[in-house]
């Protein structure tokens, strides 16, 4: 009679401890992913639009369009402005008198604003945006 | 005849610590992707003085199609001032940090009115931006 041989076959599975080993470190891993978030950039305080001052003075006016910047309606090149605003600036010692007030088309792109906003900061100004204000007109009846 | 006794031993089953971390890494993930905005396309200007900013608890964020996002939760332009004020809550001065995060062609009838919302509920903002090259 033939013998048959019998093949001891062996199951082999991975450690059931290491499978909690493995989990921790990929929290680990994805804590570590979520925090590192490159947040740099510049901060900006921007007076609230209830602090009025007592007294209205003449405020310097920076006017931006979408390629163009104005200073108190002058158009100037960039690369003059922060000269031509430290220029204006010049002998303002009361922080109400340092504030530059931006007004921007509408379609004036955010990098532009940036660099122009910048250049104020530099030159010791205080940016204060006036957005457009909506006239309502009554048109009288003819 | 005295019969001592079997102390049996009880362990904490080493086949369960990969299911307890493994949903404590669903958690963690799942929380972090809520209040994240990394999914969001956009681009940061550059400027020439940029510093590195600590934590914010609220992110504002234009994309580059023009849509408002708060902590990566789409809302509108007339949402933003009331989120953003129940978010910072009761505050102190210097934890009233608000990052701003714009798409660089945002033009200004879109982010103006996000800074304009921003520093009427006291919030601090700081511009999230990249270093201009040189």
């Amino acid at each position: 009679m033939r013998k048959k041989r019998l093949r001891l076959s062996l199951m082999v599975e991975p450690p059931a401890s290491a499978t909690g080993d493995i989990a921790f470190n990929l929290i680990i891993f994805f804590l570590v992913c979520a925090s590192v978030q490159p947040d740099s950039g510049r901060e900006q305080s921007l007076p609230r639009s209830d602090q009025k001052s007592a007294e209205q003075t003449e405020n310097i006016q920076v006017q931006l369009t979408r390629n163009a910047v104005m200073l108190n309606g002058a158009i100037i090149r960039q690369n003059d402005f922060a000269i031509a605003l430290s220029r204006s600036l010049k002998g303002k010692v009361r922080q109400e008198d340092r504030v530059v007030i931006v007004q921007s088309k509408p379609d004036t792109p955010y990098s532009h604003w940036i660099i122009v906003t910048e250049m104020i900061d530099r030159a010791g100004g205080i940016v204060t945006i006036q957005t457009e204000e909506v006239q309502e007109m009554v048109v009288p009846n003819s | 005849m005295k019969i001592s006794r079997r102390a049996s031993k009880a362990d904490v089953p080493s086949m369960a610590m990969g299911d307890i971390a493994f949903n404590l890494l669903i958690f963690f993930v799942i929380l972090a992707q809520a209040e994240d905005d990394s999914h969001l396309h956009w681009e940061p200007a550059s400027a020439v003085e940029i510093t590195a900013s600590g934590a914010a608890r609220v992110s504002v964020l234009i994309d580059s199609d023009n849509k408002y996002y708060i902590n990566g939760q789409q809302v509108g332009e007339t949402q933003i001032a009331g989120e953003v004020e129940s978010l910072l809550g009761n505050a102190a001065a210097g934890d009233r940090r608000v990052f701003f995060k714009v798409h660089k062609d945002a033009q200004a009838m879109y982010f103006e009115p996000a800074i304009a919302a921003i520093s009427e509920v006291g919030g601090d903002l700081v511009h999230v931006l990249e270093q201009k090259k040189e």
